[in-house]
């Protein structure tokens, strides 16, 4: 049952996880990638949204630094930053320090034009500021435009920084000995972005997520129902069957390949079921020679006769529902004992069962068997309305093989041994075991016997040795009546 | 008997199939070649100025620049745009520029950096129609500089400058401060063939 359990567990485990492969290969790739190129391009539109800002940006400082309006740089700064609240633009001097935060470009400028061109502004003292990060970067010869993510009091920024050449034309106004002019530095804010971004993100993954769950619990469920479940029924009536139990049944829900497949195995359970209440009907010996094969075989075998004392005369004085209620209750106990000690029950003829051992010890054991036999009808003789039973045991080669007509045959043996066996039994009295030479011969010293005794058997020319069996070696003597005395005389054999 | 026979067509078959193949990878897999612009003989070409260019100047500072040009740049045929001289030139112009370590190198010491300009508007790494790199002259690999800030510092050379004849009537000079003055002898106008006078080739060459 555990077994079966895990079976089902790994059975929907295993389509649960090909579907959720499957989805995550197939669909996921696909939606991946969407989401992926949504979001590469909402971050590419907003760089290049950021990049041409700068550019203008940058043109618009170079156009109104080469006439001479460095202020105006200052006030296109302010304004743009106070419109666009996201984007703050600073322009720093090469040296890192604020453009325009002191009077020293102009000194520098009236220097190198030779005359007073423009006022000392009044400007406020600025503070030593540290550069901004990477500025180093964008200063250097030659200099290098950046364009990067940055964080800062957990907000995201792209930052671009465009430095200001030293174009030949300004070198008029600011001199030939550096390269760089400064940087100009552009933050733009991009918390909400990023935030849009994460959230396009979270929210495509955890749809998929969601959908791939429900996807696969809506199919693993109609897997199950439809596949795994009646599968597993069909696997537990198997199991029943195999426990031989027929009593149960698969029931169909649909019309489907499954729902054929339970017809079907409830035909065959019914099919089972009838060979299985035949098997009753038909010896051990019968059902193995239909698995080994229904050719003809001679095999060495041990028969055991018996048959019940004055049964004839009995049945006149009982009524027929005892007669066959204590009849039965007399052969399912010989039968019993048969099979506790080996033996096959080849038929019932009336009262007398023909009983065959196969095997080596198969003469030890159908004499144990008859032993076994004459003390229950000793200790049963109540139970058995006084019933006894006479015994032959004989052994020798016999054939097996299928014995009868087209239309109705028997698996049983003929041969010399299973006349003798069944001689013997005729000869037996009421608790007796009448054994032949051979078999007598071949449990040697295990048991005790009585004799030999001559006896005339039909169908033999000459007299027979045959045996009386008292007891197994070691074993107390039984009750019946094994003195050996008649063993010329005739038992009532019907 | 029969396979046997046919296995080795077989295999001259796939052979015959997969060889191309291979070769094909292998062509595509195999580094191409860059090409050397600044080619050995680069110093016996012509020198596009005989002034001598060791004043300061953003980007090379006060190091001595001598920038030479190849026939091909020599053979630039300006056209007038209106009042103004419009150059263009071809394509496979090629300018090396030495930059040398100090204003006044001793004699038969090597430059310190070669600085080039291709003309090559098809290449997709141009700018304004060049190509700009420079050369490592340890190992003589040339590097294209992806940059801008080679051509937007010679951008200026398309308007008034503070050098030499200063450009003062904004002509366009494809991104070339020295443009040689005796192709202004050889100037076109309206795809015709037209001489400008030689008066006017002489006041343009004088302010050299």
């Amino acid at each position: 049952m555990k077994k079966r359990r895990a079976f089902t567990l790994s059975l929907t485990l295993k389509v649960d996880l090909i579907i959720i492969i499957a989805l995550a290969v197939g669909v996921g790739a696909a939606l991946g990638a969407l989401a992926s190129s949504l979001v590469s391009t909402y971050n590419r539109k907003t760089e290049q949204g950021v990049f041409e800002n700068a550019n203008i940006l940058y043109t618009a400082i170079e156009s109104v630094m080469l006439p001479g309006q460095a202020p105006l740089a200052v006030t296109t700064l302010t304004n743009v930053s106070i419109r666009t609240p996201g984007t703050k633009i600073t322009l720093y001097r090469r040296d890192g320090t604020l453009a325009f935060s002191d009077n020293k470009t102009i000194q520098t400028v009236n220097a190198n034009l030779k005359q007073e061109k423009f006022q000392l502004q009044d400007r406020p003292a600025v503070g030593p500021l540290s550069p901004p990060p990477r500025f180093a970067e964008a200063a250097a010869t030659p200099p290098s435009e950046l364009f990067f993510r940055d964080d800062a009091a957990g907000r995201d920024f792209f930052r671009a920084y465009r430095p200001l050449i030293n174009l030949p034309k300004c070198t008029v106004c600011h001199g030939s000995d550096h390269t760089v002019r400064g940087v100009i530095d552009i933050r733009s804010d991009i918390t909400s972005d990023v935030s849009t971004t994460r959230l396009i993100l979270a929210g495509t993954g955890g749809g998929f997520v969601l959908v791939v769950g429900l996807l696969a619990l809506v199919i693993g469920s109609f897997l199950r129902r439809v596949v795994l479940d009646p599968v597993q029924s069909i696997g537990t009536l198997c199991s029943a069957v195999a426990d031989g139990h027929f009593e149960g049944r698969v029931e169909p829900r649909s019309n489907d390949e499954i729902g054929l497949l339970a017809r079907r195995v409830n035909t065959m359970v019914e099919g089972l079921y009838e060979r299985f209440e035949l098997t009753k009907y038909v010896s051990a010996g019968t059902i193995g020679a239909l698995r080994a094969g229904q050719e003809p075989q001679r095999v060495g075998r041990t028969l055991l006769f018996t048959d019940i004392r004055g049964f004839t005369s009995y049945t006149e004085r009982r009524g027929a529902e005892q007669v066959v209620d204590v009849l039965n209750r007399v052969l399912d106990r010989q039968a019993q004992v048969i099979q506790d000690h080996g033996g096959d029950i080849d038929k019932f003829v009336g009262d007398e069962i023909v009983a065959v051992f196969a095997g080596e010890d198969g003469a030890r054991r159908a004499c144990r068997s008859a032993l076994a036999i004459v003390r229950l009808c000793a200790e049963q003789a109540e139970e058995f309305d006084g019933l006894r039973v006479g015994l032959g045991i004989a052994e020798g080669s016999v054939i097996h093989g299928m014995v009868g007509s087209s239309r109705r045959a028997d698996f049983t043996v003929i041969g010399d041994p299973v006349n003798t066996a069944s001689r013997l039994c005729s000869l037996a009295k009421g608790g007796q075991i009448l054994v032949s030479q051979e078999a007598r011969e071949s449990v040697d010293a295990a048991f005790s016997f009585a004799g030999p005794f001559a006896a005339k058997l039909k169908g033999k020319a000459e007299p027979q040795k045959v045996w009386f069996l008292q007891a197994e070696v070691g074993e107390p003597a039984g009750k019946g009546d094994d003195s050996g005395e008649g063993a010329d005389g005739a038992g009532e054999g019907e | 008997m029969r396979r046997t026979s046919r296995a080795p067509a077989a295999r001259v078959s796939m052979m015959a199939l997969i060889a191309p193949l291979v070769v094909v990878l292998l062509a595509a897999c195999a580094k191409k070649e860059e090409e050397v612009y600044a080619t050995p003989d680069y110093p016996t070409w012509q020198r596009t100025t005989d002034i001598v260019l060791d004043y300061p100047i953003p980007g090379h500072m006060d190091r001595l620049r001598i920038p030479r040009m190849n026939a091909i740049g020599f053979s630039v045929v300006p056209t007038i745009d209106g009042a103004k001289l419009h150059w263009d030139f071809p394509e496979g112009t090629v300018i090396v520029k030495e930059v040398y370590a100090t204003t006044k190198p001793a004699p038969g010491e090597a430059p310190v950096q070669l600085t080039i300009m291709v003309k090559d508007p098809t290449d997709q790494r141009s700018q304004g129609g060049w190509l700009w790199l420079t050369k490592d002259l340890p190992n003589g690999k040339e590097t294209v500089f992806t940059g801008n800030f080679c051509v937007t510092c010679h951008a200026n050379a398309n308007e008034p400058y503070p050098y030499n004849d200063k450009n003062p009537n904004s002509e366009f000079r494809d991104y070339v401060y020295f443009v040689p003055k005796e192709a202004a002898a050889r100037v076109q106008s309206g795809g015709s063939a037209k001489t400008t006078s030689t008066s006017e080739a002489d006041e343009y060459g004088t302010k050299y």
